[in-house]
């Protein structure tokens, strides 16, 4: 579409008009909405705050808002392929290469991490018995630079300025001289912030776990996804320290003339190596935490302790520690030879094997016991079988001369789908739907939630499943168009309606939500009959938790006391809490750095140096504003 | 191999070819035979799974006459646990070997490691075409003709972006690589013509690099290759 | 300090000493990827661009720091005011006469046409040396606003919290440097 401005014409494609359009009409009724019910105090409320139910909530809705962009974009992929040669609205060739770099990066960086972090912020120290997180103003910090990494990332779109690198960003694609436009800047900066609040999130929730657990519970007492998330979050150290590097030498490439990656000496395989150094750990760290969601869950509706506790906890550690050997098997076509092929082979099938136990030790909890089908068992339940053959389908793509034939085609976008979705997707429903009560203080309505579980699980299917045919047909990823004579096109057909039953499946969740929260009624602490320390605290979970702080003397706390009819023993010498604050600087800290951002992808340097300043500035400001000034003694002298 | 490429076919209702499994060189054949090896083997993972996990769930399911009892703990079980150890490692085991074997033959290699003898063809990639030189310095773009039952060594560079050759009915992928040849061979092609394309996203078109691979009796290749 | 700040301390402690850690791993991908393109091909060779006279001037300084700020740390656990301000200006002095020689040394290179996108030696040089030189003008700024927090009279042992943190910091800047001499420098000075 031409529009005329200033006397020159300006072509906006239609999807980015669509998108201001529908961004626009959203925005009003939302705004008035928030005007009339006077909540512009709850929003400064949630800017400034540093505790972690609160940061949690921040993470999960936006993880949401995006999920739905990138669930768009998935239907505008899904809606041009049904049919051969088909030509649906924009989407073919450089718009087709947009929407797909868009979907996967911001699935993987701006829902899958966000909803994950969110729940680990609002659920561990719950768990764990800690008042917060250890360091609550660099949770916030953390919070609002995947916040301005992630709005930077999505701003691209509404100027037409996508990147099209794919979410891998693959050199020498995405040097300059390939993609020359900003969009592939929007990629390196949105990941770079966003990445580094992700590292200060992780740390946070190591030392929160490593010294502010209650009284007894030893590290061999914590719930299952408290221990997920303490080796995810080593993972994150590990793998987002590389990609800040490898981002780093990707943007000197496109800025400042260098070329790591590119031209005559520069090797375009060293991107490929970095990036996977990071992106197999990334893996694990989108499944560990849905293994330990799923462990909790399928715990407390079995009615039973967890089946081989300590083999749990090896496993999930052993799956951290392989998942940084295996990085070459995304690479077994670029010839690094018979050697490193084998190596990787076998190291990623063995990594099959501690998954395999964690499989059997849930089903084994579940024999025995009494299992209620509320919707996050369902997903938990929905997990098992459709995570195996997504699992096993990773099997056979370890074969590395049988993955000469799947690299890079629908069977290979067919396995990660089917492991991603299976374990982080449904985790992370089966996390809202079980702590929603912690969060919000209601239980989310088990009908419609067995409706969305019910369409997405089957809509799921029907869309990946028929992808590892088409894959072993020759359908490369990544190609926006077939013919007829490629008989592919009811398999295709199939995918596409799959992927909008999908897409009504989560209106069943808004609509939920919406009726959870107008009709619903409150609960009180523990509305699932639950097992571990979280269940103890009100629903929602006060900003003031665990007072008097309860001691714990086995696993599963909470359960013993209600079989045994007793109540925790409490004490009120503790460790002291983390100090509360409220602070406008996090926020300001992540809009420096977006400025920053924006300077150098336009070559605005005086944006640049403006933005960096007022990093540094922030830095002081924090330096003379902290909270500890007023709470520390004064009883060392200076002389 | 052939009956249990049409079995999967069936099973999984769809009446047209996959072209993996109709392998039409040594090199796919072997390919074919390890994805088939694998996915059966992995059935049986699958087929445990389902099992147990259908019992247990069906077994276990609340009921209104279990509303007060209270399930026995069961912390682990060593021998059971020890079970789900060993046997995986097992499976796996049976499946190394042959992954081990093909592998080695099959990898590609970069173009100063290789010593085969055979039909060399220089491929070279550019967005978002192939151009394919043959040993009489004969060059065609997007139409690859190679000799029936020879060892085809395949020379491939990309002269801007990274690029992936691939034919599926004659053999797994291989990266084009600006800047380092890679190397690899199709062992035995039979005759026919197959669709060859890219599979490694290089650009705006990328959906449309394709090219067609004809194999053809190596009289017709001599003939071919000395004509202009 | 009583129990409950030496608990908060430790925390922060643990937290800080991971944030190193992440860092640790930055440098040494870029470590790894000196390693990788160094020498390069074409281009300058680092045997006719780097000069052992600024390498070893800077060294000084930059080692030296370290133990005038342990020194400094010692006259603060004395509470001896002298002795702590004393070597810690000394230790902000060697740090800037570092960085200026670190500037100088780039701005030399530069004038001579060793730029940064001269080849890829040059470049991976850069991105490395460069980066620790950002971290020594962060610490020089960190000193700075430590400095006036010590004339403040925030309280003591709050102060002694915020200055332990920074010499983990700067001993880690240090080490960073102890690697960059072994790897970059001295394979093509001797």
């Amino acid at each position: 579409m031409d529009i005329p401005l200033f006397g020159d014409t300006l072509f906006v494609p239609t999807d980015v008009m669509a998108a201001w359009v529908f961004t626009i009409l959203m925005a009003i009724p939302i705004g008035l909405f928030i005007l009339k019910k006077k909540k512009v105090g709850l929003i400064f409320d949630y800017v400034k705050t540093t505790n972690h139910r609160k940061i949690g909530t921040l993470y999960i809705l936006f993880g949401i808002v995006y999920f739905f962009r990138a669930g768009v974009d998935a239907l505008f992929i899904r809606a041009q392929l049904a049919f051969p040669n088909n030509d649906f609205w924009v989407f073919q060739g450089e718009k087709y290469n947009e929407v797909f770099t868009t979907h996967g990066t911001l699935m993987i960086f701006f829902v899958a991490m966000p909803l994950l972090l969110g729940l680990m912020n609002v659920v561990v120290p719950l768990q764990i018995g800690a008042r917060d997180l250890a360091f609550p103003f660099l949770n916030a910090v953390g919070f609002w630079l995947f916040f301005a990494g992630s709005v930077f990332f999505n701003v691209s779109f509404f100027i037409n300025m996508t990147p099209e690198i794919g979410w891998t960003g693959y050199a020498p694609l995405s040097t300059e001289q390939f993609t020359p436009g900003a969009g592939t800047d929007f990629y390196v900066f949105g990941l770079q912030i966003s990445g580094l609040g992700t590292i200060f999130t992780a740390l946070n929730l190591i030392v929160t776990i490593i010294r502010h657990r209650a009284p007894g519970m030893k590290m061999t007492r914590m719930p299952l996804f408290a221990w997920a998330t303490l080796i995810t979050s080593l993972l994150i150290i590990i793998a987002f320290s590389v990609l800040a590097i490898a981002l780093y030498l990707l943007m000197f490439d496109r800025q400042f003339g260098t070329g790591f990656f590119s031209g005559s000496e520069g090797d375009p395989v060293f991107w490929q190596h970095l990036f996977w150094i990071f992106g197999h750990p990334e893996v694990y760290i989108l499944a560990l935490p849905a293994f330990g969601v799923f462990s909790d869950i399928i715990s407390t509706f079995s009615k039973k302790v967890i089946f081989g506790y300590p083999i749990m906890v090896i496993s999930i550690a052993l799956i951290g520690f392989l998942g940084f050997m295996v990085w070459a098997h995304h690479m077994f076509t670029v010839g690094l030879g018979p050697m490193a092929n084998t190596f990787f082979a076998i190291t990623t099938m063995a990594i099959a094997v501690p998954t395999g136990i964690k499989v059997f030790n849930w089903l084994f909890t579940i024999r025995g016991g009494v299992v209620r089908f509320t919707t996050p068992m369902l997903f938990a339940l929905g997990f098992i079988p459709s995570f195996v053959m997504g699992g096993v389908t990773g099997v056979m793509l370890s074969v590395s001369a049988a993955n000469f034939q799947f690299h890079d085609t629908h069977f290979v976008v067919a396995h990660f789908h089917y492991v991603i979705i299976a374990s982080t997707i449904f985790g992370i429903f089966a996390g809202l739907y079980y702590w929603y009560p912690k969060i919000t203080g209601f239980v989310l309505g088990e009908k419609l939630g067995r409706w969305h579980f019910w369409t997405f699980l089957i809509g799921f299917h029907l869309t990946f499943f028929p992808m590892h045919i088409t894959g072993l047909e020759g359908v490369p990823r990544r190609v926006y168009t077939y013919t007829e004579a490629d008989g592919i096109f009811l398999l295709n057909f199939t995918s596409t309606i799959g992927a909008f039953l999908m897409g009504i499946s989560m209106l069943f969740l808004v609509w939920n939500v919406y009726k959870t929260h107008t009709n619903g009624k409150k609960v009180g602490n523990d509305p699932w009959d639950g097992r571990t320390l979280e269940w103890y605290v009100p629903s929602p979970a006060p900003v003031q938790t665990f007072d008097p702080m309860p001691i714990v003397k086995e696993i599963d706390p909470l359960w013993y006391t209600k079989l045994e009819n007793r109540s925790l023993r409490t004490t009120t010498s503790t460790r002291p809490a983390p100090i509360e604050t409220e602070s406008f600087i996090p926020i300001s800290m992540a809009m420096a750095l977006f400025l920053l951002s924006l300077g150098l992808t336009f070559s605005l340097y005086w944006l640049a140096i403006v933005g960096g300043i007022g990093v540094l500035g922030l830095f002081i400001v924090r330096s003379f504003t902290d909270e500890r000034e007023h709470v520390y003694g004064k009883e060392d002298s200076y002389e | 191999m052939k009956k249990l490429g049409l079995l999967l076919s069936l099973l999984l209702l769809t009446g047209c070819n996959i072209a993996v499994l109709e392998p039409k060189s040594e090199t796919a054949s072997d390919q074919a035979f390890l994805i088939v090896f694998s996915f059966w083997l992995m059935m049986i993972v699958v087929l445990t799974v389902f099992v147990l996990f259908v019992r247990f769930v069906y077994k276990y399911r609340y009921t209104d006459n279990k509303k007060d009892f209270m399930p026995k703990d069961v912390k682990g079980n060593k021998k059971l646990e020890a079970t789900w150890i060993i046997l995986p490692i097992l499976l796996l085991a049976v499946l190394a070997v042959p992954t081990i074997a093909i592998t080695y033959e099959q990898s590609p290699v970069a173009g100063d490691q290789s010593d085969h003898e055979g039909t060399h063809i220089y491929v070279t990639a550019q967005q978002f075409s192939w151009t394919f030189e043959h040993e009489t310095g004969k060059e065609v773009q997007n139409d690859l003709v190679i000799p029936e039952g020879e060892s085809i060594i395949l020379h491939l560079n990309s002269k801007d972006v990274i690029h992936s050759f691939w034919v599926p009915h004659l053999g797994g992928k291989v990266d084009v690589l600006p800047g380092e040849e890679l190397v690899y061979v199709i062992e035995n092609p039979e005759i026919g013509t197959y669709q060859g394309k890219c599979a490694e996203y290089c650009g705006i078109q990328h959906a449309k690099m394709t090219f067609e691979a004809n194999v053809v009796s190596i009289e017709d290749y001599e003939r071919y290759v000395n004509e202009d | 300090m009583n129990d409950y700040e030496s608990a908060l301390f430790k925390d922060k402690q643990i937290g800080f000493l991971i944030y190193l850690g992440a860092e640790a791993i930055m440098f040494t991908v870029l470590f790894a990827t000196y390693l990788i393109f160094t020498p390069a091909e074409q281009g300058p060779h680092p045997t006719e661009v780097f000069k052992a006279v600024s390498v070893i001037l800077s060294s000084f300084f930059l080692l030296s720091s370290s133990g005038t700020l342990i020194a400094a740390e010692k006259g603060l656990a004395k509470n001896n005011q002298r002795k702590f301000i004393t070597w810690f200006a000394i230790t902000l002095l060697f740090a800037m006469i570092f960085l200026g020689l670190e500037i100088h040394e780039f701005y030399t290179f530069v004038s001579d046409g060793y730029g940064i996108s001269v080849n890829v030696f040059m470049s991976s040089f850069y991105v490395l040396v460069g980066l620790h030189a950002a971290h020594v003008a962060f610490g020089i700024g960190w000193m700075i606003v430590l400095f006036i927090h010590y004339m403040r009279k925030i309280p003591m042992s709050l102060f002694r919290e915020k200055h332990k943190i920074f010499s983990y910091y700067w001993h880690f800047v240090d080490v960073i440097w102890v690697v960059i001499i072994l790897l970059v420098y001295l394979p093509y000075l001797l």
